[in-house]
Formats: structure tokens, C-alpha cells, sequence
């Protein structure tokens, strides 16, 4: 995806927009080939540094990243 | 009478015999012709009316990318009325976020854990075991496959013309053999310390105990020397003991230029020339009097005393800023843009500076070793409810020194005392280096022939874990961690064998809160 508004530097969000939207497509056929009138409503994926929180539509994606703060 | 029947010639009719093949072979030909039906041509041309090239190059180490994020101007409406959906249901995700307790202590195990630390490879160079140097350092090199170390003496307190080694082992190779090693380069003096090329596998530099720097390209079979400094007015008139490393330089991303320090009180940096020389090409000294007086030197020394650098190391985030341990036994915070000139004895021919600027507690005997600490906390943005701001800054600015008291002090480059000071041996520590890999990981190389690694997050009074590397009491001189493969560790010891250490799991993985750790660790600081 292209980067349309970000609060980091530039070549972290052009890897981070690219990356994600290549996962959000493919949770999104898993979730719709599993049940076809199921739909993906949001991504969440956490690893050991912080959680990355995904929000999709027809058109944009909204990437958010979290640290939890245990 | 007997009548002689005379033989006469005679003529007897001729006979006749008709050929048939001929009248039947004619009775059945018959001929026949053919012709092909007319051939269709035609004639078509096609010529290229325009061409065009084009070329693509990639470049090293490019600088960040191009192309700032662009604003589609019609989407304003559909973005904010998108944004208006999902505003919501992130926002309800963002704060049980952070208010949930599902994943406390939840950790996951990617690789096989390994539990103990075991000795891979025993290196050795008989010759020079035959001969009983030490090995005084250890290098990896850029790509982490090959090891190096140079051979010398570390305990001779005169002057040595001993010939001695530096030798690499690669140990990717099949049929390495631990006693032979890859390359060996002999070389006219003691060899004091070794340090490879950060980006250029092949090449290693070295400091001799003549006060010379020399740099060797292993790549080349027939003669490795590619340049030298010589002995000229502007070298070293001391062994340089512990401290040859590349820097960067400012003006040419992919361009190193090497520094090179010595208990003559001169730092010195050095560019390549194409002959083979290296020039001097900035210069610092340390001198007694320029020392700032925020400690009390033991004794008091007047005059131009140069003070001997023992251990350097430069700040990973500040270029300008790097860390000097001194014979004195305290150590020094310096910094490469200083304009002051030092006072010292004429005959270089660039003027030396003087760089120190903060001087720290000292140590109970002269340094041997400093090391910065390569972490930072990863800057993702300016996000509320995190950290505040001032966090960020302390991370950076840790650094260790260890010496011939056998201490180790961790320290803030913010506050002359130590942060933490812990007794690792009762002889003398010869390097101290952090793990590249985990914030509070650092390993000691010991006078008892031990190598000792430290978690601060176990416990900041004794040591994790102790390997003994030598039998009896043979010192452990230097020690390295291998940058691209994290849990090998390779150290050197009097025996004249460099071992390599493969560390078990806990120390090469990071864990979640390891950060906040270290962060807690130095602001204490402010308490």
C-alpha cells in the first residue's frame, strides 16, 4: 500500500504498509474461505516487543503499533 | 601306308539367337510430365522508428528513501469517512490493550533452546605454542565466518623484538583443522591487538608493540601487507596496546579510517594512502594538566606528562563521543569535534587536540578495557502514554570499564560515579565487552583463566555463568562476540589457543521487558 499519513519515519512505514497489506489480503481469504459470508474485521498480531493492530477496508488500512506495557 | 587325316578348317553356319528384353521393356513405357501450379510472392519491410535506454544502479548504503508519502487530494472525503469507521472499534482495542493481563508471561520458544554452553572449537598454532606467546586479540570479521588472532607477548615488561603471528581460522569451512591455521602472516613485532574491517571481510588491521599500525589483506596469497605507517615522527612511541579500530568517516559513507590509540597519551587516526602509507590525518593527546579536574589524580603530575591510553571505545549513537580508559585508572569522556590544542612535545606534523572533556571515578589500578553499549530503545514515533521523553536519551549513554583491580563499573556518561560496581576476580580483568544481542548481557575476561558472563537482570552482584577456559591460572587476555552469529563468543588466552564459546539461549535471545531493564538501571541516576 502507499503511506498516506504516518507518525514514523519513512522507510519503516513504506515497509511496514507493504508488509502488512500482503497479510491483511491473505487473513482475509483464509477468513472467507473458511466461511464465505464471513468477512475480515481486524488484525491483531503481537510479538515479544509490541502488538500491531490492523484495521482494513474496501480502499485503506490503518496500522496501528502498540507497546504493551506489562 | 597310314592315311593322315589332315585337320582343315572348316565353316559351319552361324546361329542367331533374338533379344526379347527389348521389344518388352518398349511395350510397357509410357510418359508422363508435371508441372507446379504458379508460386504466390509478396514483399512486406518493418523498421524500428524510435529507441530508448535505460540504466539502473544500485548504490551502498544508499541514504533514506525517497519519495515522502503523497496526498491523494480527491480521497480527503472517503478517508476521513473512513477513518470515521474504524475510529471506534481501534480505540476499544487500544485501551483493553492495555489494561490486559491474557499474556502475562506468555513467552514462545522459536528455537530449539540449548541449555549449557559448550566449547566448539579449540584453535591453536602450534608454532606459536612452541614458542609460548600469548594471544593478545581477537577479531571477527565483517561477514562472522572468520575468526582471527594475533599472537604476542603480554607479559614481558621490556623492550621485544620477537617475531610473531596472526592467524585466521574460518570456520565455516568443512575440514577445518583447529591446528592449522587458514592464513598465517608472520610479521617482524609483537602484535598487541587485531581488529577487522567493518565492512570489507578480508581486511584486518593490527598495532604492534613497536608502535606501528599495520593493516593486512588476507585475501591476497602472496604478500597480505597493504599498508603500514612506518616509523616516522608522527607514530606512536609506545606499544599500541589494546585499541586499533575503524571509524567511520564523516564525509564518505562507505569509507573507514582507522584509529589507533597507545600508552604514549596519542590517539591517532590514519587514512590509506595509495602507496601503501597511512598518513596521519587527525591526531589527539591526552595530557595530564588538560585533564579536567573534576577528580582527584593520585599523584600529582606537572608538566606535560602525556597520560596512557589503555582502551578506547566509541559511542554508538554519537560519533563524536567516545570513551577512553587510562593507565591512570579512571576513565574519560572525549569527543572528536574539540578545538583546543595540546600541549605536547613538538615533532608531529599535525597539531594534536585535546579531547578530554568529563573524567570519571576511578578504578583502584590502570583500565584495561571500556566498552559503550550498542542499545537503544527503537524510537517508534512520539506516542502518548508511553515513556517520557528523557528515557530515551539514558539507554544510550551506558558504558563498562574493567581494570587490574578486578572491578567492573558500570557507568552513565551523565555522572562521574559508578552506577553499579561489582568485584568479578581477585586478579586482574583484561576485557570487558557487551552482548550485541541482549541490553544487559556483557562477558569478562579474567587474570584467573575464566571468561565470566553477566546478566544484570539476574542478579548485579555475581556472575550468570563462569567458563573455565584455561587449566590452572593462565590468564584470559581478550575476548570477542561474533556480531552476525550472536551466541558464538571467541576468547584468547596465555595458553596461546582461542576458544570459541557457544553460549546456551538465555543469553542470545531478548526478552520482552529486557529494555525497560536497562532503562530502570540507569535512572537511577536520578534518584
Amino acid at each position: 500500500g502507499i503511506p498516506i499519513r504516518t507518525t514514523l519515519d519513512n522507510s519503516t512505514t513504506v515497509q511496514y504498509a507493504g508488509l502488512l497489506h500482503q497479510l491483511t489480503m491473505r487473513a482475509r481469504s483464509t477468513v472467507r474461505d473458511i466461511d464465505p459470508q464471513n468477512d475480515l474485521t481486524f488484525l491483531r498480531i503481537r510479538s515479544k516487543k509490541h502488538e500491531i493492530m490492523v484495521a482494513p477496508d474496501n480502499e485503506y488500512l490503518l496500522i496501528v503499533i502498540q507497546n504493551p506495557c506489562e | 601306308a597310314v592315311a593322315a587325316a589332315m585337320f582343315a578348317d572348316g565353316s559351319a553356319g552361324s546361329a542367331d539367337v533374338g533379344s526379347l528384353w527389348r521389344r518388352a521393356r518398349g511395350a510397357r513405357c509410357e510418359a508422363k510430365s508435371c508441372q507446379t501450379g504458379p508460386i504466390v510472392t509478396a514483399e512486406a519491410a518493418v523498421q524500428t522508428g524510435t529507441k530508448q535506454e535505460a540504466g539502473v544502479q544500485t548504490e551502498q548504503g544508499a541514504g533514506a528513501a525517497q519519495g515522502s508519502p503523497q496526498e491523494g487530494p480527491a480521497d480527503a472525503a472517503r478517508l476521513l469517512s473512513f477513518l470515521q469507521r474504524v475510529e471506534d472499534a481501534v480505540i476499544k482495542e487500544l485501551s483493553k490493550n492495555s489494561r490486559s493481563h491474557a499474556f502475562d508471561g506468555f513467552e514462545v520458544n522459536w528455537t530449539d533452546q540449548n541449555e549449557t554452553v559448550l566449547c566448539l572449537h579449540t584453535l591453536s598454532y602450534p608454532e606459536a605454542q612452541h614458542r609460548k606467546l600469548q594471544v593478545t586479540g581477537v577479531s571477527w570479521n565483517a561477514t562472522g565466518a572468520v575468526v582471527a588472532c594475533s599472537y604476542g607477548r603480554l607479559d614481558d615488561g621490556d623492550w621485544s623484538t620477537e617475531k610473531s603471528y596472526v592467524c585466521t581460522w574460518n570456520l565455516d569451512r568443512r575440514g577445518l583443522n583447529p591446528q592449522r591455521p587458514d592464513l598465517v602472516v608472520d610479521v617482524p613485532s609483537s602484535v598487541m591487538c587485531l581488529a577487522f574491517h567493518p565492512s570489507q571481510p578480508s581486511v584486518v588491521a593490527g598495532g604492534l608493540f613497536s608502535g606501528e599500525v599495520v593493516v593486512w589483506d588476507t585475501s591476497r596469497t602472496e604478500d597480505p601487507l597493504i599498508s603500514r605507517t612506518g616509523m616516522t615522527d608522527d607514530t606512536h612511541t609506545d606499544p599500541v596496546y589494546q585499541q586499533v579500530s575503524w571509524l567511520p568517516d564523516g564525509k564518505h559513507r562507505n569509507h573507514f579510517q582507522l584509529l589507533s590509540a597507545s600508552t604514549d597519551g596519542k590517539i591517532l587516526v590514519w587514512e590509506e594512502e595509495r602507496d601503501g602509507r597511512l598518513v596521519l590525518a587527525e591526531g589527539f593527546a591526552l595530557v595530564a594538566q588538560q585533564i579536567p579536574c573534576s577528580i582527584r589524580l593520585k599523584k600529582l603530575t606537572w608538566g606535560e606528562t602525556a597520560v596512557g591510553v589503555t582502551s578506547l571505545s566509541f559511542s554508538h549513537f554519537d560519533p563524536c563521543v567516545f570513551v577512553v580508559g587510562v593507565e591512570g585508572g579512571f576513565a574519560l569522556q572525549c569527543s572528536t569535534a574539540v578545538r583546543t590544542e595540546a600541549l605536547q612535545r613538538p615533532g608531529s606534523s599535525l597539531p594534536l587536540r585535546a579531547p578530554a572533556e568529563l573524567a570519571f571515578s576511578s578504578h583502584g589500578g590502570p583500565i584495561y578495557s571500556v566498552s559503550c553499549s550498542p542499545f537503544h530503545r527503537q524510537v517508534l514515533g512520539k506516542q502518548p502514554g508511553n515513556a517520557p521523553y528523557e528515557m530515551f536519551l539514558f539507554s544510550r549513554n551506558l558504558f563498562l570499564s574493567c581494570g587490574t583491580d578486578g572491578h567492573i563499573h558500570l557507568h552513565s556518561l551523565l555522572q562521574a560515579q559508578p552506577l553499579v560496581s561489582v568485584q568479578l576476580s581477585k586478579k586482574y580483568l583484561f576485557c570487558v565487552r557487551w552482548s550485541p544481542v541482549r541490553p544487559l548481557v556483557f562477558a569478562a575476561a579474567s587474570g584467573e583463566g575464566e571468561v565470566q558472563l553477566f546478566d544484570l537482570e539476574k542478579s548485579t552482584q555475581k556472575a550468570a555463568v563462569s567458563i573455565k577456559q584455561t587449566p590452572g591460572e593462565s590468564p584470559v587476555y581478550c575476548l570477542e562476540f561474533n556480531v552476525q552469529q550472536p551466541q558464538l563468543l571467541a576468547a584468547g588466552d596465555a595458553m596461546g589457543a582461542v576458544k570459541v564459546w557457544q553460549l546456551s539461549s538465555d543469553f542470545t535471545e531478548q526478552g520482552p521487558r529486557e529494555m525497560k531493564h536497562l532503562e530502570q538501571l540507569a535512572s537511577e541516576v536520578t534518584d
